[in-house]
């Protein structure tokens, strides 16, 4: 053997010997707990906190996590990342659930949530949540997450909402309607600024910030059977005025055509980094990013409202989130699996991210919560409205996001846009 | 008598050698495009499987209105990418074997360079064109041509523009491919030919008309084929790169397939249009092999 593959194989060698049990690392890349736990939980969860890429976030959950697994040392819970491709990895998690190849446990997008309960996948997870925890969650979590027998499905484990956020150096007053956030727009250009921007490319973000402007007229994209309905009736009105309201900002001005091509919520975070937006239709949780990212007297500038109305009476906003649910009918499974809920998500995963709980009562809980954001965050929720519960809602907000990209871009007017949406969606919901 | 050909063992008898391959090929390729055909005359969705037959879905996706803009579209985004991919490939490729016949530095590196951008994922590429596309006061591009009083340029919010940038990310990844096919190709020729035409006075461009790309046309029907068939299934690269929009301005046959899987959850639909990619990628290839593909290498 030659001396540096001597050498090497020496210094390999102690990665070889078994390491007494205490000395595992209990949180891997793809397992928690001891690996020769004789108990194993399957569970699929999203790359934003225990596998954060942010420092902070990633260490919190690393201790809630080695805190939960030491008090059940035979159990492991092996971890399978979901990407970020929400449409493409919930279908796949359905699509294997249902061939019996899915985890025992898994993070479902809110959006989705209805879609996995009416294929009949979830197991209830009712020996974890008391009467008083579920009566406690805020109305529309409590009906999502609950089925007709009143068994807990899912638990909706953080909420989040749109709400617009302007720097008040340029944007001093926060525009309640419509026409004042054109108005501030085009004042925000004149000095130098971007208008307000918003997504406006090709990606569910598009869809649901901007439905909060037809929800704003009481408009609605579904009946009660789930049919849509969104292009009929007074639904239709309401339809092109909020198409109208994005249009008009895009062709006075107000709003760069650059919009078009907005598909993350991280650019509003750059822009604003940058110096060089003034107002941004984001998520609540982008609040945090921007005390992180920018400088203390810069950030001090910016300031967050609800989103604009028709009239300053009528507002709305998307309501999304995640949840949690057992996949697995073994009871023991869906014990531990409402457990991570209570003990890991649900409360302290909520106050380690700031991310907005379900429960009132967890708002008291926490110092997190005691910024005067949330109290602006807890008055739009009472304006909140969630996605419908549908399994046509991802081809509606589909040919939302290519409505508005066309009427946006110039290359469809918004009667003709709409026009062909409605029948998109309608052939689609005739074949499901 | 000239001796008789060593026809080595099992020529008499090729159907058991050959058996181990096609059982292969048929595991791996056609029971999975059978299923496809399967699932495509059936009512199959991501929640439900297939309950019988059905050609509901072939009609709704033939008659979809959105089909035609869709099809025009990649039909736009293959060619002008298999064109430029030829040429560029051609380019690099003779531009390499020159440096190397001249003892130039440093070809190894360019060689090395060019290949690096082929080994990126489709869905890294996007990525990156997408930052260097930011239509923000800050973005990449727009902002190196601020400085020679250029721009901006509208390079992913205007439909028209948005299907270049798609082609731009596309060339960039693909081109290395190209290169590699044409550089084989180019090594290949024997060197005499040109030592000849060297001693006969004749030019570059005579050079390059008489000797190179006839000799090369075979390589150029076989990567027609290949670069067709890849960029008729690219979808990742514009997938994070636009989305498909603004709009449907960049949505490609594979990135409709895509989307009508996974946002219509129509499994069947998703079938018909796989199958239709499928029909469309063997027709090219044909096609190309008919014009120019059988020709002497």
């Amino acid at each position: 053997m030659k001396p540096t593959l001597l050498m090497a194989a020496l210094a390999a060698a102690p990665a070889l010997v078994p390491l007494p049990a205490a000395a595992q690392d209990l949180v891997t890349r793809n397992r928690v707990g001891l690996a020769d736990a004789p108990n194993t939980l399957t569970f699929r969860l999203t790359a934003y906190d225990l596998y954060s890429s942010d420092p902070a976030t990633s260490e919190a959950f690393e201790d809630l996590f080695s805190d939960f697994i030491e008090a059940r040392p035979d159990w492991k819970i092996e971890t399978q990342l979901q990407t970020g491709n929400i449409g493409q990895e919930q279908a796949r998690l359905l699509q294997q659930t249902q061939a019996g190849r899915g985890p025992d446990c898994a993070m479902i997008d809110s959006s989705r949530l209805a879609l996995f309960k009416d294929t009949g996948v979830l197991q209830p997870m009712d020996m974890v949540f008391s009467e008083d925890d579920v009566a406690d969650l805020f109305p529309y979590v409590r009906e999502a997450v609950t089925n007709e027998a009143g068994e807990v499905l899912a638990w909706w484990w953080f909420t989040d909402l749109r709400v617009l956020y302007r720097d008040t150096s340029v944007v001093p007053e926060a525009p309640q309607t419509w026409a004042e956030a054109q108005e501030a727009g085009l004042a925000a250009v004149e000095a130098g600024r971007e208008g307000l921007l918003f997504n406006g490319g090709r990606w569910e973000g598009t869809a649901f910030d901007w439905l909060a402007n037809f929800w704003a007229q009481g408009g609605e994209l579904v009946d009660a059977d789930g049919a849509p309905v969104f292009a009929e009736g007074e639904n239709r009105e309401k339809m092109l005025a909020a198409i109208a309201y994005y249009q008009n900002l895009v062709e006075s001005g107000a709003s760069p055509r650059r919009v078009t091509a907005i598909d993350d919520y991280d650019a509003f975070t750059a822009a604003a980094a940058a110096g060089t937006a003034s107002m941004f239709v984001g998520g609540n949780w982008q609040y945090g990013q921007l005390r992180a990212t920018l400088p203390e007297e810069q950030f001090a500038n910016w300031a967050v409202s609800e989103l604009p109305g028709p009239a300053p009476d009528q507002r709305a906003t998307g309501t999304g989130g995640w949840t949690i649910a057992a996949l697995s009918e073994d009871e023991e499974k869906r014990r531990l699996c409402g457990e991570i809920v209570k003990e890991i998500y649900a409360g302290p995963g909520n106050a380690a991210q700031g991310l907005l709980p379900t429960s009132a009562a967890i708002y008291d809980q926490y110092d997190a919560y005691d910024g005067a954001e949330y109290d602006l965050f807890a008055e739009a929720l009472e304006n909140g409205v969630a996605r419908p519960g549908a399994a046509i809602y991802p081809e509606i907000s589909n040919q939302i996001q290519i409505m508005l990209g066309n009427v946006l871009s110039g290359t469809a007017e918004p009667e003709e846009a709409l026009d062909a949406a409605a029948a998109a969606v309608q052939a689609a919901y005739d074949r499901q | 008598m000239r001796p008789a050909p060593d026809r080595g063992p099992g020529a008499a008898h090729p159907a058991p050698w050959l058996l181990p391959a096609v059982l292969v090929l048929a595991a791996f390729y056609a029971v999975p495009v059978l299923d496809v055909a399967r699932l495509a005359v059936s009512d199959a969705t991501l929640v439900r499987p297939a309950s019988g037959f059905s050609t509901q879905a072939l009609r709704a996706i033939l008659t979809d209105p959105a089909l035609p803009q869709v099809l025009g579209t990649t039909l736009l985004f293959v060619a002008v990418n298999v064109v430029a991919l030829q040429l560029l490939g051609l380019l690099i490729a003779l531009t390499i074997a020159r440096g190397e016949r001249r003892g130039l530095h440093g070809m190894a590196a360019f060689r090395t360079l060019v290949l690096a951008a082929w080994v990126v994922p489709g869905i890294a590429n996007g990525l990156i064109w997408s930052m260097l596309f930011d239509e923000a006061p800050y973005g990449t591009l727009n902002s190196l041509l601020a400085y020679v009083g250029a721009g901006p340029v509208a390079w992913l919010s205007d439909p028209r523009m948005a299907l270049v940038s798609a082609v731009i990310a596309n060339l960039w990844q693909g081109t290395a491919f190209s290169m590699i096919v044409f550089y084989a190709a180019r090594r290949g020729i024997d060197p005499t030919l040109y030592e000849v035409a060297a001693l006969d006075g004749a030019g570059p461009w005579r050079v390059f008309t008489a000797i190179t790309l006839p000799l090369l046309r075979r390589a150029i029907a076989v990567n027609t084929v290949l670069v067709s068939v890849q960029t008729l299934n690219t979808f990742d690269s514009i997938l994070a790169l636009t989305g498909g929009g603004p709009g449907r301005a960049t949505e490609v046959l594979s990135l409709f397939t895509f989307n009508t899987v996974f946002y219509n959850l129509d499994l069947a639909g998703g079938a018909v249009l796989a199958l239709l990619l499928f029909v469309i990628g063997m027709g090219m290839t044909l096609a190309v092999l008919a014009a120019g593909g059988r020709g002497e290498a």
